[in-house]
């Protein structure tokens, strides 16, 4: 049975992380592969995109071979020092102590830690009698900034902590994230400067810095080419005022344009074409049009 | 796109003393906060603006070059007549917290010993909304003794108003004499427990030694004798912004935009706010789609060739849908929270770069 896969999906907030996640759930699901989507961020929206209630802090089914897990610092900072203290009281006056949250707060590299420990233990349970529940983990933001942080916390750890329990489990994610067959980054972009000058930054990050596997990018939200060179050319050519369906296709082509341009860029500062997912003109995101997209993605990520 | 009006609107929210825009990362929070100051200056208010990274374009047109401590006239030039002065600075909240922290130090030494102090460090990033306290922080000082009539503060993308809110007392709270007792002695978090909970204490202390690589024990205790003599001006400012947060002349102004996780967040950031009696003047809803419902298109696509005419009708159906789309997710918004839309403006083709251009992007703000 082939090893299971890691997947960080990255992005700027509202770029369209979780439809990503999502749409690689399903494609796995399609192909047999049981996944498991983990939602990092407070407010994020993957109940709602599955038509479920909330998620909960153990793994649900959410569809057929679709699991998902809500992860939250406050949760686990509680689990792991009931583990280690042992005493539910103790563990409640500390955690209602200002100081104890400003210490953890500062203490860089806790939270993070504690969810990637998480998350290793769904793609690579140890011991004996472990069983490989998860094909695939597909790790839902957060946003870039924290990402990259996240990202960079097994290194940091493993050198600052080498001993003990801690500095092993820094050593397994680090080979983890560095074994390019298991763990993947897919970075999700809208056609916008800043987030596609964040997705760069990060790029370079991830494999200057942190060597670790980037597929292609995704460029969401992007309006179809639906007037071509003539239309443009002979809708120009309007005189006066500009009618609402003269406008409206001005604002069309305009939108088009941009997202060429940022297209374009990308491409030539990353050295492939980034894979594009259309502007959805719906009232919400169908059935249909997640399965659409879960096809486009799958087929360049998954094999 | 329709040429935008330059008026002079006279409304309450831009005759508040204190502006506070707040909304999560991307929506535009800063280009608003910019285009306010442009709007109330236009007023005839002296007016400044305080902004956290703000993108290189919007500096240019601010004409914040270089980073300073203190607001910067913005270059007016002949193409903005009837401009009162308007003012702005980009804040480097590591800057103005260490000029802070040399402010109430009672000797330049003391002052070094903190910078210098490597939990000081971890902590000015982290602490508390230390961010969000700095730019009350600013806009203090502003008000108080540099006579600008309004000051409009963009606050750092953050989703969540407590950390701001809650961040000149909670800044005040650590450094009062409780959580000073608890970094002077740490058993005595859980004093009352006993001998076993000091030794498990020890331990978890251990285990945060590990997770930082600081000696923490040493570095608090040194934290703590640089920062007690500290204490007495921080408390007081942070009083005083805190209430002055909350004074009748300051106004929240919520900026989203149509995007349903935007506008999640600004639900529950106006429940923190109305919660710790904050006031909210509306919301400034920004990048919103605005085609109407036309009933008499026909006659403008028969001017068309036929081919044209069904793309033009088929694309405008297309953005006629996200129009609804975004106001009926405006409406939820009214509805969940019953604030006023302050302005919707429009999905603009690019972010204004220039002066002239904040100009435009301000005309909607009425």
């Amino acid at each position: 049975m082939p090893a299971s896969q890691l997947f960080f999906v990255i992005g700027k907030g509202g770029v369209g992380k979780t439809t990503v996640a999502a749409a690689i759930a399903r494609g796995a699901a399609e192909r047999g592969r049981r996944a498991l989507l983990v939602e990092t961020a407070a407010d994020g929206r993957l109940a709602q995109l599955f038509g479920t209630r909330d998620l909960g802090v153990e793994p649900r089914r959410l569809a057929a071979r679709i699991a998902a897990v809500r992860v939250e610092p406050r949760q686990l900072v509680e689990a792991y020092f009931t583990r280690l203290l042992r005493v539910p009281m103790l563990v409640r006056r500390l955690l209602a102590s200002t100081s104890f949250n400003a210490l953890t707060t500062a203490a860089p590299g806790v939270t993070e830690f504690l969810l990637l420990e998480r998350v290793l233990d769904w793609v690579a349970p140890a011991g004996l009698l472990a069983r490989q529940t998860y094909d695939l983990v597909i790790v839902d933001g957060p946003a870039t900034g924290h990402a990259l942080t996240l990202l960079r916390t097994p290194r940091n750890l493993a050198s600052m902590v080498p001993g003990g329990p801690i500095g092993s489990t820094a050593r397994r994610l680090l080979a983890l994230f560095g074994d390019a067959t298991r763990t993947r980054a897919v970075l999700v972009t809208i056609p916008e400067d800043l987030a596609v000058n964040e997705t760069l930054e990060a790029h370079a990050a991830l494999v200057d810095d942190l060597a670790m596997r980037v597929e292609r990018t995704i460029l969401n939200r992007v309006f179809p080419r639906r007037f071509s060179r003539i239309d443009i050319a002979a809708l120009a050519g309007a005189d006066g005022e500009p009618g609402p369906l003269l406008a409206a296709a001005q604002f069309q082509i305009a939108a088009r344009r941009g997202a060429e341009r940022h297209l374009g860029r990308l491409r030539r500062s990353l050295g492939t074409t980034p894979l594009v997912l259309p502007n959805i003109f719906t009232e919400g995101l169908t059935t249909t049009q997640l399965d659409s997209a879960a096809r486009r993605v799958c087929t360049a990520l998954l094999a | 796109m329709k040429e935008a009006r330059v008026t002079h609107p006279s409304h309450s929210f831009l005759r508040k003393r204190l502006l506070v825009c707040v909304g999560t990362g991307g929506v535009g929070k800063t280009t608003v906060a910019a285009a306010l100051g442009v709007a109330a200056a236009l007023q005839r208010r002296r007016t400044a603006v305080i902004t956290f990274d703000p993108a290189r374009r919007l500096k240019d047109a601010l004409g914040l070059t270089r980073l300073t401590t203190e607001p910067h006239p913005v270059p007016l030039g002949s193409s903005s007549p009837g401009m009162e002065s308007l003012d702005a600075m980009a804040l480097d909240t590591k800057r103005v917290f260490d000029a802070v922290v040399r402010r109430f130090a009672p000797t330049p030494a003391v002052a070094e010993q903190i910078l210098a102090n490597r939990l000081y460090q971890q902590l000015s990033n982290e602490l508390g909304g230390s961010a969000e306290y700095m730019a009350m922080e600013k806009l203090h000082e502003l008000l108080h003794h540099a006579h600008y009539q309004l000051v409009v503060v963009d606050t750092p993308p953050s989703s969540h108003a407590r950390e701001l809110l809650a961040a000149p007392t909670r800044l005040g709270e650590l450094l009062a004499s409780r959580a000073v007792n608890f970094l002077k002695s740490p058993a005595s978090l859980l004093s009352g427990s006993g001998g076993v909970a000091r030794l498990t204490l020890a331990a978890v202390l251990k285990v945060l030694e590990r997770w930082t690589g600081l000696s923490l024990l040493q570095d608090l205790a040194g934290f703590v004798e640089g920062f007690e003599s500290m204490i007495a001006g921080f408390q007081t400012r942070a009083d005083e912004v805190a209430k002055l947060l909350r004074a009748p002349s300051t106004g929240f102004v919520l900026v989203t935009t149509p995007e349903p996780d935007a506008v999640a967040t600004v639900i529950e950031l106006h429940r923190e706010l109305r919660e710790s009696g904050f006031r909210v003047s509306g919301v400034v809803a920004n990048r919103v789609v605005a085609f109407p419902h036309r009933r008499n298109v026909d006659a403008e696509a028969a001017l068309w060739p036929a081919r044209l005419q069904r793309k033009l009708l088929a694309n405008y159906a297309d953005l006629e849908t996200l129009s609804r789309r975004d106001r009926r997710t405006l409406s939820a918004l009214h509805d969940a929270t019953g604030l006023p839309l302050l302005a919707a403006v429009p999905m603009l083709r690019e972010p204004p770069q220039s002066l002239a251009a904040l100009q435009r992007f301000a005309s909607y703000l009425e």
